[in-house]
């Protein structure tokens, strides 16, 4: 049963006995008090290891057919093989391709200390002529070079493809449950940040303030849509569909803390092999941000990826903001209470 | 972008690319945050000028609560119109969430309302004579509403300029002054509103005072607006050209601040008469208009801000 048909059927049904406008009034106002409580349960979460992501998409189908969510349309970005583009109101899952090949077009960035890919380019040039000065990875496993992981992984000096599925970061201090000014965003048991849909009223504020473009209001119904983390799932103790369906594992959930220690061991694992550009992105929390519960292992820039470099959470300077606000109003009101003054006398 | 030059790149992937989604906020968002501080600055204005000096202000602030009233509805309605389910603009009052500008200006808009309403409704009824004049209870009460107004309408226009500037997107994220702007423009707007409605009302001397408080507010805009204008100065150039950003600059500084300016000081108790207007009643129309038309273009330009930084990173992938 989708989270759609839970929430529905927690309304009233026609085939419920009749009730009448005052008692549908006092039903809704006394509903969350019967609701009762929830009892927290352990925080769950995502860890994506983007090294053994092969691009198949079965998350992003997997998602659409259990959340039953329509296609958006597959449609060329110009930057990739990627046809499905990003996240959106009805895509909730959203591999990403990154295909670094074109000698300008490797994306660079300008911290050079942080981890970065080293691989050699391929120019458009060798695409074109099938060889000249870039040989493929399969070029040079037939020549008997010996590849090591770290090479692979970065095209065998050729370029290479990077794949990342992306989805909710399910913050631990999300500013979309911020904003939110209805309180539909909530946090559920699992930690979760989770969208009631019936009390959305689409204002879009959550929109505005995920700094990972994550939330999008559907044009359809109005309202905000995002990764629920498959929390009917997880309400039946099942595995959320994309990380069921994920054939290599690369998407993998749990509990958050088992999530980490698993991703550590990952990264120790690949640095021991060689890929020493591996790292963790969001498994803790830095002095802007908040720890991610849907995680990633990357190897390159995080903007590669298209996430940010270093999130930053916009409620950090609300209060000053607030402060600046007021002291400007009081001194205006100052200056005009002034001015009317000189005019008086 | 790489080392080797610009040539025959396939894509440069996500790098270019804004990672944050641009909200629906377009037109109408504009015209929301003008209304809201026209209804805002010119209630408080009117309020503290009442308070301050009901002797000058007094008559002129009377008329001008039912225009904040009237500029109230429309902002209210262009809020609920821009939502996505408008029929559950009411879920905006389910709870309230100081951590949420957007909750806390919901609460204080709906607060900023009720005693506007029961000062507009006192002046209603006098005027219909279902109130007596001159009832020192009647007064109490509606000056009463006046002060408890105050409060909410203060929170009203405090809230919009924190709604955005604690937001992820490019630009807006930046402007830490954006809420000392916005308070600092509306109270200008409404001394320009007021302004208006003096003259209107035949009230020369308020209309003599409320030039000088015009300009002068309109002059102390400008620090703000640079503050604002130093912080997202990077957006912007990553955005547009130099002479894209100097002409906007140009405009907004000349048609908000230079012209009114000059106009209110320049016209400012001309007697001479163009038909049934005198010359200074128009020069203080055009600058009223002028600071109002300022105010909706600088708003419109700064709201475009994460829609053209959209574009550009989508144009910069596909190079």
């Amino acid at each position: 049963m989708g989270t759609r048909e839970l929430e529905l059927a927690g309304l009233h049904q026609t085939s419920d006995p009749p009730v009448g406008l005052l008692g549908d009034i006092v039903n809704r106002l006394t509903w969350p008090f019967r609701y009762g409580h929830v009892e927290p349960q352990p925080s769950t979460g995502f860890y994506t290891d983007t090294t053994v992501c092969i691009g198949c998409k079965s998350c992003e189908v997997a998602c659409k057919q259990w959340n039953q969510l329509a296609a958006d349309g597959l449609e060329w970005t110009g930057n990739s093989y990627d046809n499905t583009v990003e996240l959106s109101a009805m895509s909730w899952r959203h591999v990403k391709f990154i295909e670094q090949f074109a000698g300008n077009g490797r994306p660079t960035v300008d911290d050079a200390s942080a981890p970065a890919a080293t691989s050699r380019e391929l120019t458009f040039d060798d695409l074109l002529n099938g060889g000249g000065s870039g040989r493929c990875a399969s070029d040079s496993a037939r020549a008997g070079h010996e590849l090591t992981l770290d090479q692979l992984l970065n095209g065998g000096g050729a370029g290479r493809w990077l794949m990342m599925s992306d989805v909710c970061k399910h913050c631990v201090s999300a500013p979309c449950q911020h904003a939110c000014p209805t309180g539909a965003i909530i946090y559920n048991e699992f930690a979760n940040v989770y969208i009631q849909r019936d009390i959305c009223n689409g204002c879009s504020y959550c929109v505005a303030s995920c700094p990972f473009g994550v939330i999008t209001r559907s044009d359809f119904d109005g309202h905000s849509h995002k990764c629920t983390l498959c929390y009917d799932r997880q309400k039946d103790g099942l595995v959320p569909a994309c990380a069921k369906a994920c054939p290599t594992h690369s998407i993998q959930f749990g509990p958050i803390e088992e999530l980490r220690d698993r991703a550590r061991k990952r990264v120790a694992e690949l640095h021991a092999s060689g890929v020493t550009g591996a790292y963790l992105y969001g498994d803790g929390p830095t002095e802007t941000y908040s720890a991610l519960h849907s995680f990633y292992l990357l190897v390159d820039h995080p903007s590669v990826y298209g996430l940010p470099e270093s999130p930053f959470n916009p409620w950090l300077h609300m209060l000053r903001d607030y402060g600046r606000t007021f002291a400007s109003a009081l001194l205006t009101v100052a200056v005009i209470v002034a001015l009317l003054w000189l005019q008086e006398v | 972008m790489g080392a080797n030059g610009p040539s025959k790149a396939i894509g440069t992937g996500y790098l270019s690319q804004d990672v944050t989604k641009v909200p629906g906020w377009h037109g109408l968002v504009a015209w929301d945050l003008l209304f809201n501080n026209l209804s805002t600055g010119l209630f408080l204005f009117a309020a503290v000028g009442e308070l301050a000096a009901p002797g000058l202000l007094g008559p002129v602030a009377r008329a001008a609560y039912p225009v904040a009233f009237v500029f109230l509805l429309t902002d209210l309605l262009l809020l609920v119109s821009d939502l996505g389910d408008p029929l559950r603009f009411h879920h905006m009052l389910r709870v309230f969430k100081p951590s949420s500008p957007m909750s806390l200006g919901t609460w204080s808009l709906t607060l900023y309302s009720l005693p506007l309403t029961l000062i507009v409704a006192v002046e209603a009824a006098q005027w219909l004579n279902l109130l007596p004049h001159g009832s020192m209870v009647v007064e109490r009460v509606r000056k009463l509403a006046v002060v408890v107004c105050v409060v909410p309408a203060f929170g009203s226009v405090a809230y919009k300029g924190v709604l955005f500037s604690t937001c992820s997107q490019p630009g807006w994220k930046d402007a830490r002054w954006l809420g000392g702007f916005m308070a600092n423009s509306a109270l200008a707007l409404g001394s320009a509103q007021l302004l208006a409605l003096a003259v209107l009302t035949r009230e020369a001397r308020a209309a003599a005072a409320l030039q000088t408080i015009v300009a002068v507010l309109v002059v102390l805009n400008l620090i703000p607006t640079g503050f604002v204008f130093l912080e997202i100065r990077e957006t912007l150039a990553r955005i547009y050209s130099d002479q894209q950003i100097y002409s906007a600059l140009v405009f907004v500084v000349v048609t908000g601040t230079l012209a009114p300016v000059f106009l209110l000081l320049a016209g400012g108790g001309e007697p001479s008469r163009i038909g049934p207007v005198s010359v200074g009643d128009l020069c203080n129309f055009v600058a009223v208009a002028l600071v109002v038309a300022g105010g909706l273009a600088v708003r419109s330009l700064f709201l475009k801000i994460p829609h053209a930084s959209h574009e550009k990173g989508l144009l910069g992938s596909k190079t």
